[in-house]
């Protein structure tokens, strides 16, 4: 008689683990090519420019890198922590509306709204202008002309990274069991020590995650830090590539940025962690917000305002207001038509490799699977300069062999692979997987193995199970998916820009080039489309959140 | 007049415009052991957290050691209370270790002193050497001990323990419960405990007042609880039993379908009306020679005796508690006798 263990999930009737199994494993293995590939270059030896790289441009880089991260990571915290609170802890008018404002600068990359502030606040900008007309002191208009700095690009990275912090810190004061705060109180301590001693160290690990997050980005960024002139590890890394044309520079350099990711990844891991131990489901704050009325009110709504007025209001106004009625812009439908068709045939690419890997989790879980899958979890902590780099070499490296193999019958050089958009596809595989099986692994997590049992034995095939439960249950996960990978894949600006094939254009390069021509006004078409595609998921991951 | 550490004066509570509580009393002597008894949605709960200052009073009034808490003027915000409390999930602070949880409410306390406090609960509740450890290392009645320890110590002038035991596995419950007991009579802390769970309630409490619909039942010791109950939710509530009917036949005796059974006080119903007796199954005794025989319907072995469900011939279904080695089949007469001397009755409903 067979009988199914009760623990484990129903096995395929086609006994053929291995597809899965091998699936999972050959993209563990293309996350850890580029890493493997920039690494090795560590142990193959020292380029002939590394001294002079050591000498005086590492120093540079890191420092700004640094330098970059702190501000950022101040930043953060100083827009998203006291939104959060005050909308965790009071009752106001437009709390609701404003606790999902808050989240609409995700929508932005860093590098538009840094093409949207210099436009404005150029020379011959409308803010100037004003300024000037105003006979407003000078250093306030230097000020304002100087955004293109490394303060400046903080404060771009921190207006859309802050929504990161707000979350994980909103959900961690509402997680906060009611309770705790009350046995403080039974214990003599008043509202501002109960803050001090209960609230803010409780979530201390919250905004830590958020934090790190945001620091991550911040030094994955290339769009913002190359336009505002800012030397990066990111920018040093192409310049190197491309300016001295020194691979194994390049992929060095890639190392060291990998070990400070590396690093962040770690904390971020142990700060999550201590997030679960914190958060307690039993009762939530919600019932006992303080209502505020007058002037407290007041400061509450601006508070939260400021953030969502810098990162999205104004700057989405400015874009729209340029894009109607000043930009020349030509051939938009053509490039609206290639990224939507790299975009949307990648996300679906990455959104069924993930399928088959999240599959091979629940029906062959395995010590060796489990480790595999987190690996491809590192993927989205890689900088999209070092992911391009790292695909670039060996895709390379291989065209090279096939057509120097091709050769003696008569059949021409061409770049097989690293001039077409295998590539960039592989790339994005690479970065964007995790977004996938995040995604699918917490639909998944819904349909418990009790749940195929019961189905099995109320009548249903092994495909019934499937087309019957499972599809039904998990649709909703697979669609966000598909839908974070595509706008997360028309956001991405480096990866893009360097593995593209020749004359292949999208509307991230396509807004980064006219930036680069100082045509900020012409830029404003392709960045109103990818922020006003970008701010689909986010609204509708919101609104889903808010069902749960 | 006894001295009164915590008075509850005929409170009543409500939760959006539901009465949650009403007209409730209660006096606890200092150092007495008090709990509130009741089913799940009685209001229990609610008052616990009215006396801790979390919830306002509709009408009525709280003072702890001749000082008022809460009137319908006024009220002392929780943390000047003076009142520690115990939660039902625990509530230890997860990131703080044991000995910075017990300490937490010792801020305005020399360091010396909090040094001495801590040692000596940790002692009190067994767990020397782990004040380093944090909550989640420790097991579920470690930090129930914690949580109880952290409560007591800043002296508290009164203890509330909100169903602090209902998280735990059912044996540790029990013995936890005595174990508590100990420790707050040895530390003389006026307390007030919370459960639906009686046998806790036993364990625990010098007095207990049994709650139903918002009200007090009956307020009483455990032993007068359970065998001169004053009210019928009471006497179903604590233990198990059935209600016969039965007529006041004298002063002292009432006559039953099982015969003519004496009181050993006088009995408050006038001679000729109508009553009910509360029989609990070990009033009832299995008796091969006893005149009454009534079906066994049913049973249910308990180690050192048998529970049988019988029925009478007049179709009432009682408990009777047999020997164990008393072995009957279901549906086999048997006789039955009571073994009583002093009746429960009340007032036919």
């Amino acid at each position: 008689m067979a009988v199914t263990s009760s623990h484990q999930p129903i096995r395929w009737a086609f006994n053929r683990p291995n597809g899965l199994f091998l699936t999972t494993i050959i993209a563990a293995l293309c996350v850890a090519l580029p890493i493997l590939v920039v690494v090795s270059f560590v142990i193959t030896g020292v380029s002939d420019a590394w001294p002079h790289l050591l000498d005086t441009l590492l120093g540079r880089y890191a420092l700004n890198s640094l330098l970059l991260s702190i501000l950022v990571a101040v930043g953060v915290v100083m827009l998203g922590v006291p939104a959060a609170w005050i909308i965790s802890f009071y009752r106001f008018r437009g709390r609701g509306v404003l606790s999902w404002l808050l989240l609409l600068p995700m929508a932005y990359p860093a590098y538009i709204l840094a093409y949207t502030y210099t436009g404005v606040l150029d020379f011959s900008g409308p803010v100037l202008t004003f300024l000037r007309g105003m006979d407003a002191p000078t250093w306030l208009m230097e000020s304002m002309l100087n955004i293109r700095s490394l303060p400046g690009a903080a404060l771009m990275l921190s207006l859309v990274l802050y929504p990161y912090v707000y979350l994980l810190a909103r959900a961690a004061f509402m997680e906060q069991s009611a309770n705790l705060m009350e046995a403080a109180y039974t214990l003599g301590q008043d509202r501002w020590r109960v803050f001090i001693r209960i609230v803010i160290p409780m979530a201390r690990p919250a905004i830590a995650a958020g934090t790190l997050l945001a620091i991550m980005e911040t030094l994955a960024d290339f769009g913002t830090v190359e336009f505002f002139g800012v030397q990066t590890f990111t920018t040093g890394i192409v310049r190197t590539y491309y300016g001295f044309g020194d691979t194994a520079g390049a992929a060095q350099l890639s190392t060291l940025l990998l070990g400070c990711v590396f690093f962040l990844v770690i904390f971020e891991k142990s700060s999550r962690r201590k997030v679960r131990y914190y958060s307690d489901r039993l009762r939530r704050l919600n019932q006992t917000s303080i209502p505020l009325n007058g002037w407290r009110q007041l400061v509450a709504q601006l508070l939260c305002l400021i953030p969502v007025l810098f990162g999205f209001l104004l700057p989405t106004a400015i874009l729209c207001y340029w894009a109607l009625f000043f930009a020349e812009f030509q051939s938009m439908w053509s490039l609206v038509a290639n990224s939507f068709f790299l975009a949307g045939s990648a996300s679906l690419f990455v959104v069924m490799v993930a399928l088959v890997i999240c599959y091979a989790n629940r029906l062959y879980p395995s010590r060796w699977l489990s480790h595999a899958t987190t690996f491809v979890g590192l993927g989205y902590a890689l900088p999209g300069v070092v992911v391009a780099i790292g695909v670039l070499i060996p895709f390379g490296a291989i065209d090279h062999f096939v057509s120097s193999t091709l050769e003696p019958l008569g059949v021409g050089p061409s770049l097989w692979l690293s001039g077409t958009l295998v590539a960039l596809v592989f790339a994005y595989l690479v970065r964007f997987l995790t977004v996938a099986t995040g995604s699918i692994t917490s639909g998944l997590s819904r349909v418990r193995p009790s749940v195929d049992q019961s189905g099995r034995l109320l009548g249903l095939s092994q495909f019934g199970v499937i087309s019957k439960l499972h599809i039904p249950i998990i649709r909703g996960s697979v669609f966000t998916a598909v839908l974070v990978c595509f706008v997360d894949i028309l956001k991405e600006l480096p990866a893009t820009l360097i593995l593209r094939p020749f004359d292949f254009n999208t509307l991230a390069v396509k807004a980064y080039e006219l930036a680069g021509d100082e045509r900020l006004v012409d830029a404003s078409v392709p960045s109103i489309l990818i922020v006003l595609v970008g701010l689909v998921p986010v609204v509708w991951l919101n609104r889903s959140v808010n069902q749960e | 007049m006894d001295t009164v550490a915590l008075m509850v004066r005929s409170i009543r509570l409500s939760y959006q415009d539901n009465v949650i509580v009403d007209d409730f009393s209660l006096g606890l002597k200092p150092q007495e052991l008090g709990c509130l008894l009741g089913p799940s949605g009685c209001g229990k709960s609610t008052l616990l957290r009215a006396i801790a200052g979390f919830q306002e009073l509709d009408s009525g009034e709280i003072w702890l050691d001749n000082e008022p808490l809460s009137t319908e003027h006024h009220r002392v915000s929780p943390e000047h209370r003076g009142v520690g409390m115990v939660f039902q999930d625990i509530a230890l602070f997860p990131h703080l270790t044991v000995a910075e949880n017990i300490t937490f409410g010792l801020t305005d306390w020399p360091k010396a002193s909090q040094g001495k406090r801590l040692a000596e609960l940790l002692e009190l509740i067994g767990l020397v050497g782990l004040n380093q450890r944090y909550p989640h290392e420790l097991s579920g009645g470690q930090q129930q001990r914690v949580a109880l320890a952290r409560a007591m110590a800043p002296k508290p002038k009164l203890l509330l323990l909100d169903e602090p035991f209902s998280g735990l596995d059912t044996e540790l419950r029990g013995r936890l419960a005595s174990e508590v007991r100990t420790i707050l009579k040895s530390d003389g802390i006026c307390s007030l405990l919370v459960t639906h769970d009686q046998r806790e309630a036993f364990d625990f409490a010098d007095r207990i007042s049994v709650m139903y619909g918002g009200q007090s039942c009956q307020f009483d010791t455990p032993f007068n609880l359970y065998h001169e109950p004053t009210d019928p939710f009471v006497a179903h509530f604590v233990g198990a039993g059935e209600m016969v009917d039965a007529r006041v036949e004298s002063s002292r005796s009432v006559s039953s379908p099982l015969g003519v059974l004496t009181n050993d006080t006088d009995l408050e119903f006038t001679i000729g009306s109508d009553v009910q007796i509360f029989l609990r199954p070990d009033d009832l005794i299995h008796d091969d020679d006893s005149s009454y025989k009534a079906t066994l319907i049913g049973k249910h072995f308990r180690g050192a005796h048998h529970l049988y469900d019988v029925r009478l011939d007049n179709g009432v279904v009682l408990g009777c508690l047999a020997p164990s080695h008393h072995d009957h089949e279901v549906g086999e007469r048997i006789g039955v006798s009571l073994d009583i001397e002093h009746l429960v009755v009340f007032a036919k409903q």
